[in-house]
């Protein structure tokens, strides 16, 4: 034992504690074995009960500990093993026999529907997290929660706003449609919810997804289904994966009040490193009416001149620390009959950029009564309301960009309300007053009733509703009406949008056990499932204020509204069968048939099976004292993917534009949706294993699956030539394959301290198959780079999801670059042109090559758990490696001479390259705008003519590793609260984000523009930068 | 797998007893809501008759740069350069037009609606001939109703007879006076005046006529008898009136260039020739078509060389929202008076009718004179000023070119016209960092779109942008 459990401290990077008994009157020994082999066991916990005294059983099952009195009762207790106490009496030696738990090891997990299922029955994997690990995450949006912690689970924070979207993928991305949602189903107890993001329709504003409306504190654990067999029961909303959360309920017999306060500071946790010296300006030439924000003179020579000129620090002087309080008060408890569970929460939070801010409050109340055995009835209630203020990020983050260096950026107000401002739009004063404000009202409940007349029989019914209210409202001003003001617009306008969704889930279950004979037990499951999703939108917007600063439609010169319905239902009848033979051997089979409403009639019905064995081999073969746990996963899954709403029609959409003259004018749809649209399949295979060592002290869980998506239904783009530009039809084929591994390991353990550790694994190959004849590209989006140097994410067949094209510096082919160039080779020599106004300078390639994939080579990470006594120590570290980006801050930052690396900008160099003949470089070139030393114009300069245009100079490794969480959390003894009516108090300090290793220069890699609905995920945008926070929190119980 | 599967799908559905059609109603709510199946005659008018206007404009986006109007304020920025651009938007909007006017053809034809349908050829006639004067060949006979996802390529030349066919058969159906539905204000650009529409198809006849001017087909006595039948005043332009909701899209351009999002900037060809550099006098026309610098002066940009050292703005001649093309309710011009005037003055010119041609090339300058709104003295000293007023016998096809040039201000008609005359206006020279692969030569067509090569690549037609269209000979 020892051989393994030291050089494994030593590989986590932890020297290796030893607990020490505390020396007492008289010392009592002993040895402890297991009743059913009388093996001896090393680590198991012996407790002196009522006291904090304890040690653990060395490698041959013997232990040492000091007693105090006659009366004293020693607690022996290990994983696997039911607990034993052994009054000590006047002995001096107490052995222990273990009895094997029966419980062992039967973890139950929460699957589909809410049904609960042993883990060891399981032909597939499931990970799950309790709500201590969500809890400590500190992330008021659940889906961060997830960060780093789960296998194959790859979340995207869309950036640091309070409230913004985050964005989860299992397995990878399995659409080909760019515009296709490729998350999960997020289910609460049995009951699936939405998780939209809406995004606005301007300038970005960094939308919640609705998941966020969730109270981690509500929660009691949380299920990652993670392949399509896990997922089968639950049909094509799940083709994605399911995240199943199963809320706190109350325990009979005690009455429970718990509080939880933290209060949290955020600040942004990386920036990049901005150039001091060169002030507002063109060509080195001071100027401070100019629209150029720093390609002027140097800071200290215009100081001569005018001593108050200064360099402003602007992108830091913007932010502010960002600030969190989260109160939850909750009262569970119960009676053998009836259990409740009430909670009642408040978020608050303002983010680091000015003006921004988001609140949650929400009120669940939850319960279950039992009427006899025989019949519960269960309820929940969940209201939520949230909202904020979402600022226009980017657009403040690009009018940061061209406001001066050498300007006062805090300075935006004049005493009137009119901007303060040098020429150029002032970033705070717009952030100010462009709002946008969301206020969302939702509602979540669900009801359930369970009945079982017999032993053999259950009948389960559960509805399940999730409504809500999204109201929008972003007002842009217009101009106050003082002479000489420069206003955010000419005419303002006032935009309302109203969204109101509806979802019904009605599930009837029907469940048949039997045990045939002493071995075989059979469940089978029968069932019906009905979803029903309403969604109506209206947009109205006013421009042109009449009265200035009352922001009214009824105020504004013209109205455009318009609307949008959407209506989608699904039934499906499923059938599940679980065969446990002799609880070793595990067979289930399932099958589920769908009817949905959004593919053609002929076609709607489309059924799909899975099949999954689970075999724990260990209970076949001898016991052994290392591999204490063994079983082999095998399965295979098919699942059925339906349509978008309407995608079976030509239809005819009258453009914005109208009405207009009092006319209303139509245009044919340009995307055709074939009528004879079938479902797509989604085939998986999935073989797992799962294996714990010395007792579970380590335990390993390794998972490789591969999935082919075919038949996709995607809008193929066509020739617009055809009447329409994309025929929505059954193409195509994405492949996911990949490895998970998931390592626990509790390298120490005493009765005072116990260290755990784990760790995961992942990594995802994807591939596009096929598109479809004749298509060689689909376009999943792009985004601006000046001077052409814009960046775009495509489908290409036979590559990865997300190649990012773009242009390049050209590079020098001895014999001439082939004709199917398609990938830039960075290694070869830059090519410099020899004659002309570019000589000397590297020539760009206005063809589009591959500079990157924004898929990452793997994922992972690891946390260490450290208990002693009352404290808690434990930090989460997380890597993603191997991923590409476009950064157009750097684009934008690199026309503007705002970093560092600009500092060159009056050198003289020599481009390092070759000529076209293949003569190495050797003409000098100045890096300055103008007239350079030897008399020869360089125009706009190096970074606005050659730099900024070239694509591959942001398209950069967005790799990092994280020091994601850490926190530590004390409990006070029990007895420093018997004069309290508390009976548990703790205090948690907890910081998320604060290392960041990555070769990614600026702000925090791991934000992106399009928001969690989207899926140009490799385009950081001007978004919102991400954070570092600290937070503080109390949590008491009555 | 198979059998497995079935199996198991037939224990579940009989297990269950719930068969296919007991949902049926309840799914079928997969009717759009939000967009009809069927579009009315009048909508699909409002339409097509008004994008056919910002079609104008966009085509005319591209060409200005081609023929020096418009100059990039960016050095070496690809359109203004000549080089390979696929302009899948403006591809895309002229098949979209030409789409809805195919649909709105066959939906008047069903309902006996002649007008509807002797306008929606007439505008389809418009767009189509537009559209091979940029690309050539182009997917027509295959096209609109996805009978193929690889529609073929038709010959321009042979559209170019489907242009006069669709304007010949407009014509016979406005005449048919049968019509079952009237035109009305759904016709953004005649409001429904069937006699503007009948001159119009003339008019129309005679530009495409005259387009053949390069080849044996050109017969100037043909274009001069559409002439006659076409426009008969400045009254019956053809043009699309721009709203205060929905804005002349120059006028956007101004804008946005005021809003320093650059664009919109004045090539130093068309104010040096009409500041005095190239032709000794000054135009009138300067301050209504384009603005000024800081200092009041007009001062264009080098095409291909950018501004160099000169700021965002108050340093060159660009659109501006006060001038006469990018007003926000300007209108966009489609067939002007004043166009026909000049064709008149070719065509005449060319068959010979030298009196006949002089009248039209004098109407033609006054005409647009009147339209952007130059005082009437300065027109008439324009008219009678000595390198203007050359008499019949002096007039040449160069003076005709020059001032058809300025008069078509931003039209991309004047691409075409720079082609038949080879860019041989005075001085016009090119761009700075003109793409190298076009050899010193001019551009001659566009590139197909991204969309066509990626989509439709086998039928795509292998083409360079030196290649002359078939009537550029």
């Amino acid at each position: 034992m020892k051989h393994f459990f030291y050089p494994l401290a030593v590989i986590l990077g932890m020297g290796l504690l030893s607990a020490q008994a505390l020396a007492q009157n008289r010392t009592v020994s002993g040895t402890v074995t297991s009743l059913d082999n009388n093996e001896t066991l090393p680590g198991v916990n012996v407790l002196l009960q009522g006291t904090s005294t304890g040690t653990v059983t060395d490698i041959d099952g013997n232990y040492r500990i000091s007693v105090n009195s006659e009366d004293a009762v020693l607690l022996f207790s290990f994983i696997g093993y039911e607990a034993q106490e052994q009054p000590v009496g006047n002995r001096s030696e107490v052995n222990v026999a273990l009895q094997p738990s029966i419980e062992q090891l039967s973890e139950v997990v929460v699957t589909s529907f809410g049904i609960e299922q042993e883990k060891e029955a399981l032909g597939y994997a499931v990970q799950e997290l309790q709500a201590e690990e969500l809890s400590q995450a500190k992330q008021p949006n659940l889906i961060n929660a997830l960060q780093g912690r789960v296998a194959g689970v790859q979340i995207t924070s869309a950036g640091g706003a309070p409230g913004m979207s985050s964005r989860i993928i299992i397995r990878g991305i399995t659409s080909l449609d760019p515009n296709a949602n490729n998350q999960p189903l997020f289910v609460v107890d049995g009951v699936p919810i939405d998780n939209s993001t809406i995004e606005s329709e301007g300038s970005p504003r960094g939308a919640s997804n609705r998941v966020a409306d969730l109270n981690p504190n509500d929660i009691e654990s949380l299920n990652v289904l993670k392949g399509a067999a896990a997922t089968a029961l639950y049909g094509v909303r799940a083709a994605n994966g399911a995240v199943i959360i199963t809320t706190k309920t109350g325990k009979a017999g005690q009455m429970k009040v718990n509080i939880n306060s933290s209060v949290g500071f955020e600040a942004i946790n990386s920036y990049p490193n901005f150039q001091e010296r060169y002030g507002q300006g063109f060509s080195g030439d001071y100027n401070d009416t100019d629209f150029w924000p720093s390609w002027g003179a140097p800071v200290p020579a215009v100081q001569v001149i005018e001593p108050d000129h200064q360099y402003y620090d602007n992108t830091r002087n913007t932010m502010r620390t960002g600030k969190q309080i989260d109160n939850t008060v909750s009262i569970s408890g119960g009676n053998e009959s009836a259990t409740f569970y009430a909670s009642f929460a408040n978020l608050q939070q303002d983010g680091v950029m000015p003006f921004s801010d988001w609140g949650r409050t929400s009120a669940k109340l939850s319960g279950k009564v039992s009427m006899g055995d025989r019949l519960d009835v269960t309820g929940s209630i969940n209201y939520i309301n949230s909202g904020g203020n979402r600022v226009p990020h980017d657009r403040m983050m690009e009018r940061l960009m061209y406001w001066a260096n050498t300007q006062d950026v805090d300075d935006y107000i004049n005493p009137d309300g009119t901007q303060h401002t040098y020429g150029n739009t002032n970033p705070i004063y717009d952030a100010r007053f462009a709002t946008y404000e969301d206020n969302v009202n939702r509602s979540i409940g669900n009801l359930n009733l369970n009945y079982r007349p017999t032993d053999w029989f259950s009948i389960q019914y559960r509805i399940g509703t999730d409504f809500y209210s999204d109201q929008r409202t972003e007002i842009l001003p217009g101009p106050i009406g003082i002479e000489g003001e420069t206003p955010l617009s000419s005419t303002g306008f006032i935009e309302e949008r109203r969204i109101n969704s509806r979802d019904i889930n009605s599930t009837l279950n029907l469940t048949f056990n039997h045990t045939f004979d002493e071995k075989l037990d059979a469940s089978l499951r029968l069932g019906n499932d009905i979803f029903d999703r309403s969604r109506n939108e209206l947009n109205s917007r006013g421009d042109e204020f009449v009265i200035p600063q009352f922001y009214n439609l009824g105020n504004t010169t013209q109205i455009a509204t318009g609307q949008d319905l959407n209506e989608r239902r699904l039934v499906g009848v499923y059938g599940d069968l679980l065969l446990n033979y002799d609880n070793f051997l595990y067979l289930n089979i399932t099958g589920r048939n769908d009817w949905s409403s959004t593919l053609p009639a002929e076609n709607r019905s489309f059924f799909y099976p899975s099949v999954n064995l689970g075999f724990v081999f260990t209970e076949v073969m001898e016991a052994s004292n290392i591999l204490s746990y063994g079983k082999f996963r095998a399965s295979y899954a098919e699942v059925g993917k339906d349509a978008n709403p309407y995608s079976t029609a030509i239809t005819y959409t009258s453009p914005d534009i109208f009405p207009l003259n009092g006319q209303v004018g139509f245009t044919r749809n340009s995307v055709f949706g074939t009528p004879d649209l079938k479902p797509e399949r989604t085939a998986s295979v999935e073989l797992g294993a799962d294996l714990r060592f010395w007792n579970n002290r380590l335990s390993l869980d390794v998972t490789w699956y591969k999935s082919n998506s075919r038949d996709q239904i995607i809008p193929v783009p066509v020739s617009n030539a055809t009447g329409f530009s994309r025929l929505i039809t059954n193409a195509g084929e994405i492949e996911n394959q990949g490895i998970e591994l998931i390592l626990g390991a509790t390298p120490l353990q005493t009765a005072d301290f116990s260290w755990d550790v784990s760790l995961n694994f992942s990594r995802n190959r994807n591939r596009v198959v096929e598109i479809r004849e004749g298509i060689e590209t689909i376009v999943i989006g792009d985004q601006f780079g000046y001077a052409s140097s814009t960046v775009t994410m495509r489908l290409i067949e036979g590559d990865a999801y997300g190649n990012l094209y773009g242009r390049s510096y050209e590079r020098y082919y001895p014999n001439g670059a082939p004709e199917d160039l398609n990938v830039l080779d960075a290694d070869r020599p830059l090519l410099i042109s020899s004659s002309g106004s570019d000589a000397g300078f590297p020539i760009i390639n206005s063809d589009q090559l591959v500079l990157g994939n924004a898929q990452p080579d793997w994922v992972g990470g690891i946390r260490n758990t450290f208990d002693y006594k009352g404290w808690n120590l434990s930090f989460l570290i997380d890597a993603r490696m191997g991923i590409d980006q476009f950064d157009q801050y750097n684009n934008f930052y690199s026309a503007f001479g705002k970093l560092d690396y600009s500092l060159n900008r009056n050198d003289v160099v020599t481009f390092d390259g070759v000529l076209e003949d293949g003569s190495p470089n050797t003409q000098e070139v100045w890096l300055g705008q103008g007239i350079g030393p030897e008399g020869r114009d360089y125009s706009a300069g190096f970074y606005r003519n050659y730099y900024r245009g070239s694509s591959e100079n942001f398209v950069k490794d967005a790799s990092y590793i994280k020091l994601r969480n850490i926190s530590l959390g004390y409990t006070l003894p029990r007895n420093w609260l018997d004069a309290t009516p508390f009976s548990m108090a703790s205090l948690t300090a907890t910081a998320n984000n604060i290392i960041l290793w990555t070769p990614w220069n600026g702000f925090d890699p791991e934000s992106f523009s399009a928001g969690a609905g989207g899926n140009a995920t490799a385009f950081t945008g001007l978004g919102y930068p991400g954070v570092r926070s600290l937070f503080f929190t109390l949590n008491l119980t009555l | 797998m198979k059998y497995f599967t079935n199996t198991l799908k037939t224990l579940l559905l009989v297990g269950l007893g719930i068969g296919a059609s007991s949902c049926e109603d309840y799914l079928d709510i997969n009717v759009d809501p939000n967009n009809p199946t069927v579009a009315p005659l009048s909508g699909l008018m409002a339409n097509a008759s008004f994008e056919t206007g910002n079609n104008v404009q966009d085509l005319g986006g591209i060409t200005s740069f081609y023929v020096q109007y418009l100059a990039s304020p960016n050095p070496a920025s690809s359109t203004d350069i000549q080089d390979e651009v696929a302009y899948d938007d403006t591809w895309f909007n002229m098949y979209n037009i030409m789409t809805d006017l195919s649909d709105l053809e066959l939906q008047a034809e069903e309902a006996g609606a002649t007008d509807y349908l002797g306008v929606a050829k007439i505008i389809k006639a418009l767009n189509l001939g537009m559209t091979i004067d940029m690309w050539g060949d182009i997917p027509y006979n295959d096209a609109f109703f996805a009978q193929t996802l690889n529609p073929t390529y038709d010959d321009d030349e042979a559209l170019y007879g489907e242009v006069q066919q669709l304007l010949d058969e407009g014509i016979a159906q406005l005449q048919l006076g049968t019509s079952t539905f009237t035109v009305g204000d759904d016709d953004f650009i005649f409001g429904g005046d069937i006699a503007q529409w009948l001159k119009t198809a003339h008019a129309l006849k005679a530009r495409y006529l005259l387009h053949l001017s390069e080849t044996a087909q050109y017969d100037p006595q043909a274009v001069l008898a559409q002439v006659d039948q076409g426009l008969s005043s400045p009254e019956d332009d053809a043009q699309v009136d721009y709203y205060e909701e929905e804005n002349n899209p120059w006028s956007i351009v101004a804008q946005n260039n005021a809003d320093l999002l650059l664009g919109g900037w004045i090539s130093e060809q068309l104010i040096e020739a009409m500041d005095g550099t190239t032709y000794g006098y000054v135009d009138p026309r300067q301050p209504l078509m384009y603005g000024t610098t800081n200092t009041g002066s007009f001062v264009g940009t080098t095409n291909g060389a950018g501004r160099g050292d000169a700021p965002e703005q108050g340093a060159r001649s660009t659109l501006v929202e006060d001038s006469y093309y990018a007003q926000e309710t300007a209108p966009i011009l489609i067939f002007t008076f004043f166009e026909q005037k000049f064709i008149e003055a070719e065509a005449a010119l060319d068959a010979g009718d030298r009196n006949r041609a002089y009248q039209a090339y004098l109407f033609g300058i006054g005409a647009h004179m009147l339209k952007i709104g130059v005082a009437e003295t300065d027109i008439e000293a324009y008219l009678n000023s000595p390198a203007v007023a050359v008499g019949a016998a002096n007039l040449t096809e160069a003076l005709i070119y020059k001032e058809k040039y300025i008069a078509m201000f931003l039209h991309p008609e004047t691409w075409v016209d720079a082609r038949r005359y080879d860019y041989q206006y005075e001085n016009m020279t090119l761009p700075a960092n003109h793409n190298p692969s076009l050899n010193g030569q001019f551009i001659r067509r566009l590139v197909y779109p991204d969309s066509e090569t990626t989509r439709n690549g086998s039928n795509v037609p292998d083409v360079s942008l030196a290649d002359p269209l078939w009537w550029d000979q």
